[in-house]
């Protein structure tokens, strides 16, 4: 008899991911099975592969499970690895929580760095993580004509939820939006209001560079301020692009 | 006649004279308090700091660095804005100062502000004008970033105070390590003058500290603690003495940070070390900081790193593979068995492996390849570690031959000290360079 693998096909979103999990999970946790992205799809023999009904309530009811089982800071990680551009991160969150079933206390799953796929998630969600951060320090804003600040980015893994806390305390009474130009999703804050993520429209770049008349002025306020501010005698290149890389620096006020 | 010029400078132009002039100020921290936004204003704390550029030499810009005004009435050897020198002379005003920051802050450009200044007039009428500016900024622009201010030394008790409750930070320059130095390069300053008000904010900091235990909501007095500055390689003190001098500010005064600064000549004074076209002592200042580091982290007192027959730190090797040099009667150690505070000494383990090491040997029996996935460095710490009484090779426990295979795994120096060479090394790296030590390096 041959004995055939079920891998799930999903999107490459919270909800589309956590639906899989969530048949896969139902369907066939007792046997062998795999997540598999939309698009990053590698055929192998001996497999059956199968659409999933992605809904929102699978995965409410995943993002239950995870927390319940293995505890708020468990599902941290597994939430930031899926944020990330890796294309086996689906799997490797699904492998772990089976891994969680075997180990006596499922909570500590995150310790059993010894298990290639907890730490395949550890390193993702690290990655994810550090990018974000990279991205509170390196955002820039743009104050348009509206007084919206508008700031676009280009990031690697889908950020925009983790830094979104940040924004919102910093600038409660500001309108403020962050566009991911990568995954064509926008962070939107409105004044005095929580933020909203919106997916599924595109950026206006003739409206986007319609800037405020202040704004070219503060840009070439700062621009000035960050020339005068360096010590010409201690310059160093090679430092400057270690802790700023060139990536970043495309849409930066001070390096445009 | 400075008003008449003032009138006719842009906001560019300030921004351009007063951030060149504050450039040499080292810190840019933004570290040191954690405070969310309340929702009525702008801006939060993070207690790590955030950086949010960095400028062509490398350094972090976390915070507008400005200072008030250029204008002094001081006349400080090293500084650019020494009241002999013919410089264009400006001063921001507190709305200039409000503006700026909040929109850079808004445009995230920024994490706060850092303002120092120059003597306008005299010290309380400059730490009026700084009061101004950040009573507009937290009260009227309902600014919640951080601030990290300058004392004037000089200036009264009760405007320090005052301006104490507005800033995250404050710091005073001790400017040189001795009280003769700056007598001799900054005439109008005096130690006292400086330690005055360190030890003001001090004070005021322990008042404070009992204030919130009583009242939950007491206004905060410096959060973020004090700091101060030390200009290193402009006179000739020792790194014994620079170094001696910063123990004392930390045990005495409880400052969070003590920061040197590589000399750099902007001015051609007799008073001073001639121009030498080598640049700024930057080894040096990276010695002094990891040594900085070993007081802090490390339990270390500065009178084991040096001593007056030893005043300056080895250019070839970092201070604490120096010191365990020169004691290797306490090595090797055994990781299974040796105390926290031992561990701390030895080379290649710092202070985050010396706990994990401490934490995980109740698991279990460590050995060398337990030490690498903890973060040890074993290329360094291989000579001073036995794991349960072995060594990982078979070595020599002699200091020419540990110096010699230290020197050869090459210390990594991080990328602040510009493709220093050996060659490149000026006198005010290590003053009394020791022929023995050429000997045992070349021999």
């Amino acid at each position: 008899m041959v004995c055939t693998k079920q891998v799930y096909i999903c999107h490459d979103t919270i909800t589309g991911i956590f639906s899989a999990i969530y048949d896969a999970w139902k369907e066939s946790r007792d046997t062998e099975a795999g997540i598999a992205l939309r698009g990053c799809l590698m055929p192998q023999l001996f497999c059956e592969y199968r659409e999933v009904d992605e809904k929102e309530q699978k995965s409410i009811a995943v993002e239950r499970l995870i927390k319940n089982n293995l505890g708020y800071n468990a599902y941290w990680d597994l939430y930031h690895a899926l944020l990330s551009d890796g294309p086996e991160k689906a799997d490797a969150v699904y492998q772990t929580i089976l891994a969680a079933r075997k180990v006596k206390d499922s909570r500590k799953i995150m310790e059993h760095l010894s298990n290639p796929h907890v730490a395949k998630v550890f390193e993702l969600s690290r990655k994810v993580a550090n990018e974000a951060h990279l991205f509170t320090e390196f955002i820039r804003f743009r104050e348009l004509d509206n007084g919206v600040l508008l700031s676009e980015i280009t990031p690697k893994g889908r950020v925009l939820t983790c830094i979104a806390d940040h924004f919102t305390n910093r600038f409660p009474l500001e309108n403020w939006m962050v566009y991911d130009k990568t995954h064509k999703v926008f962070l939107v804050h409105k004044a005095g209001m929580n933020w909203i993520l919106v997916e599924g429209e595109e950026l206006d770049q003739t409206e986007a560079e319609k800037v405020s008349t202040a704004e070219l002025e503060y840009e070439r306020l700062w621009k000035g301020f960050c020339k005068s501010i360096a010590i010409k005698e201690r310059e160093n290149l090679a430092c400057q692009r270690n802790h700023l890389p060139i990536h970043f620096r495309q849409d930066m006020t001070e390096f445009r | 006649m400075a008003e008449v010029i003032q009138e006719q400078i842009s906001l560019y132009d300030k921004l351009q004279i007063l951030s060149d002039a504050a450039k040499y100020d080292v810190a840019c921290t933004s570290s040191g308090v954690d405070r969310q936004g309340d929702g009525t204003g702008m801006g939060n704390c993070s207690k790590a700091g955030i950086c949010h550029s960095f400028s062509s030499d490398g350094r972090c810009i976390s915070l507008l660095k400005i200072l008030f005004t250029n204008e002094c009435i001081f006349d400080c050897k090293y500084c650019v804005n020494r009241s002999s020198n013919d410089v264009v002379r400006t001063s921001f005003t507190p709305d200039e100062i409000c503006t700026l920051t909040m929109e850079f802050y808004r445009r995230n450009y920024i994490e706060g502000l850092f303002l120092s200044s120059g003597v306008l007039k005299s010290p309380n009428y400059t730490m009026e004008l700084i009061y101004a500016a950040l009573y507009k900024l937290r009260h009227e622009c309902n600014f919640q970033g951080y601030i990290h201010v300058k004392a004037i030394p000089g200036a009264d008790q009760e405007l320090v105070k005052r301006v104490g409750f507005l800033a995250d930070r404050m710091s005073v320059n001790l400017e040189l390590p001795t009280a003769e130095s700056l007598k001799l390069l900054a005439p109008h300053k005096t130690r006292k003058n400086i330690l005055a008000p360190m030890r003001l904010v001090q004070q005021k900091m322990q008042d404070n500290r009992q204030e919130i235990v009583l009242y939950r909501n007491a206004p905060r007095f410096v959060p973020a603690g004090q700091s101060t500055q030390m200009i290193i390689g402009a006179t000739p003190e020792s790194d014994y003495q620079i170094l001696n001098v910063a123990e004392a500010l930390y045990k005495k005064f409880e400052l969070k940070r003590v920061f040197y600064s590589a000399f750099v000549a902007v001015n051609e004074d007799s008073a001073l070390p001639a121009k030498t076209g080598e640049g700024p002592p930057l080894l040096r200042e990276h010695r002094l900081y990891q040594a900085d580091w070993l007081l802090r982290y490390y339990r270390f007192e500065a009178k084991e790193l040096l001593d007056e027959n030893n005043p300056n730190f080895n250019i070839f090797l970092d201070p604490k593979c120096d010191w365990a040099l020169k004691h290797l009667e306490y090595f090797p150690v055994e990781v299974n068995k040796a105390d926290y505070n031992t561990l701390l000494r030895v080379p290649g383990i710092g202070y985050k492996s010396a706990s994990r090491i401490v934490k995980a040997r109740k698991m279990g029996t460590l050995q060398f390849e337990d030490l690498k996935k903890m973060g040890v460095v074993l290329k360094r710490a291989l000579y001073f570690l036995t794991c349960s009484g072995k060594m990982m090779y078979r070595t020599k426990i002699e200091e020419d031959y540990i110096l010699r295979n230290l020197l050869n795994t090459k210390e990594k120096l991080p990328d602040s000290v510009t493709g220093m060479t050996f060659k490149q090394l000026s006198l005010f790296d290590d003053v009394n360079f020791r022929e023995a030590q050429i000997q045992t390096i070349v021999g």
